[in-house]
């Protein structure tokens, strides 16, 4: 059992083993490589992957056949999806800003990837231990933001930049109580690091103890992400594609990986903050416990867009400020009385 | 140093867009994402119907009819054929009397199936859209097997129909109609009872009873807006006079109760299709017409309650086998005007669930 | 099968507007001159107690001699119907809008003038509304010629500043 729990960690120790001294710059620039290039591979692979599971799910959900043709039930549609995203046409409207297009779906990507640098996947299983990695994958995955703005205002096309700005009022505003959610694990473990809040949910996930915070971080996150009921920025029905409106092909791609990376990420980071990361019952090894958490996640946000109907942009903007933001205020207040009280009570027990 | 002002610009929507329901475009002025003003543009399908009517038999226009609505086919060749049974004073036998109500019924709840389901893509509900898409497949699998066509089964003749129905119609028919009540609740808690929906929808786009009788507008969007009237009952046509049925009127006038009131006429024309399908005698299915169709000269003016609105055939004879005039009173046509008049001020995501809640279709406002 | 009621009513009316009363298939039609299409309109929508306001359908028609304005009336509150025909002059076709009486009635005036070349004096918006801004003639009319395939299949040139 304990093989298999370190699996990808003793992989990487033989890897370092090849070197003479195993904390070589040498050995860490190859280890970093390689870690790069799975973190990579994870993500396209998640993004096609999941690409092919949300319409499978979607039709699921609503009672059509859905994709059925290519393999068997269809579960070789992704590779028939990419090969056909490849071989589009790119197209650069004539009076784009042709930097700034380009270079948009390929900034959105960089800062996903940036982001899925710091996520454990298991122990030891991280490409950064970063002391501050909470605060480092929001300052990060806040950047995207930028990025959709730079694809609206380049595309030059008036449902792109309509796209663009609804992209900015809604991340800046749900970045927020996304963020004070994620404050009282924070409040509770004393630390930033991603892998020693794991820890500390051996005994008892974090979602016990912060029900309000889980709820309010997946609304945010689900917001984050751009995805139903919160796809005001997409809105095909209104604005077409929004800031993609005028991408085709690999660029178009592009966007899409990033969504997907971005669901990925969401739910990583609320698996490692209130569902207890890879600690679970030890017939499975750890790193097995997350992905399935993960999945759970996801499962749960392809239940909500399927399920429910875009809500209006003010309506939006007044659930984040008036709604989401004082809640997550709150409970960061709750959860200082509760540790006040804790410390009460264990001082005197322990007194 | 000028601090810049904000400008209103001009979006054209349309008519390649997602939601504009076929080839309708406007051309959208916006301050942010406030509409200010919209000027529908129509034209993009227009065929020339009227005009191709008189180089036309009357019996070579009956296909023409089905296009014009093709969301609800037989309605619009119910209107043509009686205009001129009207014309000649025919008969038509009683069963080919109660197979085109059924046909008009049935196709009444496919339109409002497609306009309940494009009302909720509009605003992404795509669960509730393939639901009614999945039950309108079994309407259109009737009239598969009736006529050959699935949208536009071209089935109604002028003195009764083509030919009987097979004898699979009737229990698809039966269990369609048993299996509807669930259904509609299925789309009542996926759609309308859902909390985001109504937020959406509810007292958005006010149409007030003064304005929609002044705009001229018909049939179900009239209805929403307080004003108990349907062709059906005021002027009986074919034999809707012998069945129970109510007129669903709701008062809110707003994009909610334009969706809701299309739900509660689907349960009216079961009603209407439950009785049918009790009553429907044997006998023949089409009355002794001569092969060359001649009215007698003159006018007629006949109006149906179409899904979208209240159609009227105003033909003209001149004795021969051509029509002088055929003129076709289109629902939609009218009902467009409703959308510059209440769109005011609302953001463009209301632009698009009002223009959803109007159930045009472009081949009726096109002609 | 006519009201009585509307029947004494549309013979005031006609008295006033010197229009005939006629009758077909059941439904009263009162021919008028176009000049008074507007009056007979308005005293239509005011008749007491079978108030015929709702302009049903408003609809172009050609008779090779003159134009044709038929109003189809009804009501929403009563069984009255009334069909009003405006006789026009082919070569000056030309009437007063019922916009003034019924907002509604702006497209269906339109459609008219696309087709038939009907000017509506005091619409708010007389453009064309099915074809073209630029299309030449006006369809409907009888003696409209209908271009051949050849000059059909010919690409309408795009104007300048288009």
């Amino acid at each position: 059992m304990d093989a298999l729990n370190n699996v990808f960690v003793n992989i990487a120790d033989a890897i370092r083993g090849l070197f003479a001294d195993s904390h070589s710059f040498g050995a860490d620039l190859t280890i970093n490589i390689i870690v790069f290039i799975v973190l990579f591979l994870i993500m396209v692979v998640a993004a096609l992957f999941l690409s092919l599971v949300e319409r499978k799910f979607a039709h699921w959900v609503s009672q059509r056949p859905g994709p059925n043709r290519v393999g068997p039930h269809g579960w070789f549609q992704f590779i028939a999806d990419a090969v056909k995203m490849l071989g589009k046409e790119d197209i650069t409207p004539a009076r784009a800003d042709k930097f700034l297009f380009k270079i948009a779906p390929m900034i959105l990507v960089g800062v996903t990837l940036m982001a899925f640098g710091v996520l454990p996947f298991g122990k030891r299983m991280v490409a950064i231990n970063l002391d501050l990695g909470i605060f480092y994958f929001l300052a990060i995955s806040s950047l995207s933001t930028l990025a959709l703005l730079m694809a609206g205002w380049a595309s030059n096309n008036k449902y792109s930049l309509l796209g663009g700005l609804r992209a900015v009022a809604q991340m800046i505003s749900y970045e927020i109580p996304l963020l004070f959610s994620l404050l009282g694990v924070v409040m509770i473990t004393q630390t930033f690091n991603l892998s020693s809040i794991i820890e500390a949910q051996k005994t008892v996930p974090f979602i016990f103890l912060q029900p309000l915070a889980f709820v309010i971080y997946l609304i945010a996150g689900i917001a984050e992400t751009n995805r139903a009921p919160f796809d005001q920025v997409q809105g095909e029905q209104e604005i077409v594609a929004g800031p993609f409106t005028e991408y085709s092909g690999l660029r178009w791609g592009l966007f899409m990986l990033a969504e997907y990376g971005n669901v990925v990420a969401t739910s990583v980071i609320a698996v490692s903050l209130f569902l207890g990361g890879w600690n679970g019952p030890g017939f499975l090894p750890g790193w097995l416990w997350f992905i399935l958490k993960i999945w759970s996640v996801i499962f749960l946000m392809m239940w909500i867009r399927w399920t429910f109907v875009r809500m209006r942009i003010d309506h939006l903007m007044h659930f984040a400020w008036k709604i989401l933001l004082p809640l997550s205020l709150a409970n960061i207040f709750l959860t200082g009385i509760g540790i006040y009280f804790y410390e009460l009570l264990s001082l005197r027990i322990g007194g | 140093m000028t601090i810049a002002g904000t400008q209103e610009y001009a979006l054209n929507m349309g008519p390649q867009h997602p939601s504009t329901h076929g080839v309708f475009r406007m051309v959208v002025h916006l301050d942010g994402e406030v509409v200010t003003k919209v000027e529908p543009k129509i034209g993009y399908l227009h065929r020339g119907l009227e005009k191709m009517a008189e180089s036309r038999t009357y019996t070579q226009f009956i296909p023409y009819t089905d296009r014009l609505d093709y969301l609800a086919g037989p309605h619009n060749s119910l209107g043509y054929v009686q205009a001129v049974e009207k014309l000649m004073d025919l008969e038509v036998p009683e069963r080919a009397e109660y197979l085109r109500v059924i046909f008009a019924e049935l196709g009444r709840i496919a339109s409002h199936l497609v306009m309940i389901a494009s009302g909720s893509l509009d605003i992404c509900g795509w669960t509730p859209w393939s639901y009614c898409f999945r039950d309108r497949e079994r309407i259109l699998d009737l009239f598969e097997m009736t006529a050959g066509n699935r949208m536009t089964p071209n089935y109604f003749r002028i003195g009764g129909v083509s030919h009987d129905v097979p004898d699979e119609f009737w229990p698809a028919l039966q269990s369609f109609l048993d299996d509807l009540p669930e259904n509609m609740e299925e789309y009542f808690g996926i759609f309308f009872g859902n909390e985001i929906a109504q937020a959406r929808m509810k007292s958005v786009g006010i149409l007030p009873k003064e304005l929609a009788e002044n705009l001229l507008i018909t049939g179900a969007n009239l209805r929403a807006s307080g004003v108990k009237y349907d062709v059906r009952k005021a002027e009986p046509y074919s034999i809707y006079d012998r069945f129970e049925f109510d007129i669903p009127v709701l008062y809110g006038c707003d994009t909610y109760d334009r969706h809701l009131l299309r739900l509660l006429e689907i349960q009216e024309s079961r009603k209407i299709l439950l009785q049918a399908l009790r009553d429907i005698p044997t006998g023949p299915v089409m009355a002794k017409v001569s092969k060359v169709i001649k009215p007698p000269a003159g006018r007629v003016y006949h109006r149906v309650e179409n899904p979208k609105g209240e159609m009227g055939w105003y033909l003209v004879s001149n004795g021969t086998t051509k029509p002088a005039r055929v003129r076709i009173r289109t629902g939609a046509f009218v009902n467009v005007q409703m959308l510059s008049e209440i769109i005011a001020g609302w953001k463009i995501q209301d632009l698009v669930t009002i223009f959803a809640s109007m159930d045009l279709v472009l081949g009726e406002v096109d002609k | 099968m006519a009201n009585e009621v509307l029947r004494a009513r549309v013979g005031e009316l006609a008295a006033r507007v010197k229009g005939e009363v006629g009758e077909s298939l059941g439904v009263l039609e009162l021919t008028i001159n176009s000049a008074e299409a507007i009056e007979a309109l308005t005293g239509a929508k005011n008749f007491v107690d079978v108030p015929c306001d709702f302009l049903h359908d408003l609809a172009g028609m050609d008779l090779e001699d003159h134009l044709e304005v038929v109003y189809q009336l009804s009501s929403l509150r009563g069984p009255q119907r009334l069909r009003i025909i405006a006789r026009v002059e082919r070569d000056n076709p030309v009437l007063d809008s019922a916009t003034c009486l019924w907002k509604g009635a702006d497209f269906l005036e339109r459609e008219a003038f696309d087709m038939f070349g009907l000017q509506f004096r005091g619409h708010p918006n007389l453009k064309r509304i099915y074809l073209w801004d630029d299309f030449e003639g006006y369809p409907m009319r009888k003696d409209y010629v209908i271009e051949s395939h050849e000059q059909r299949a010919v690409m309408r040139v795009r104007k300048e500043g288009e």
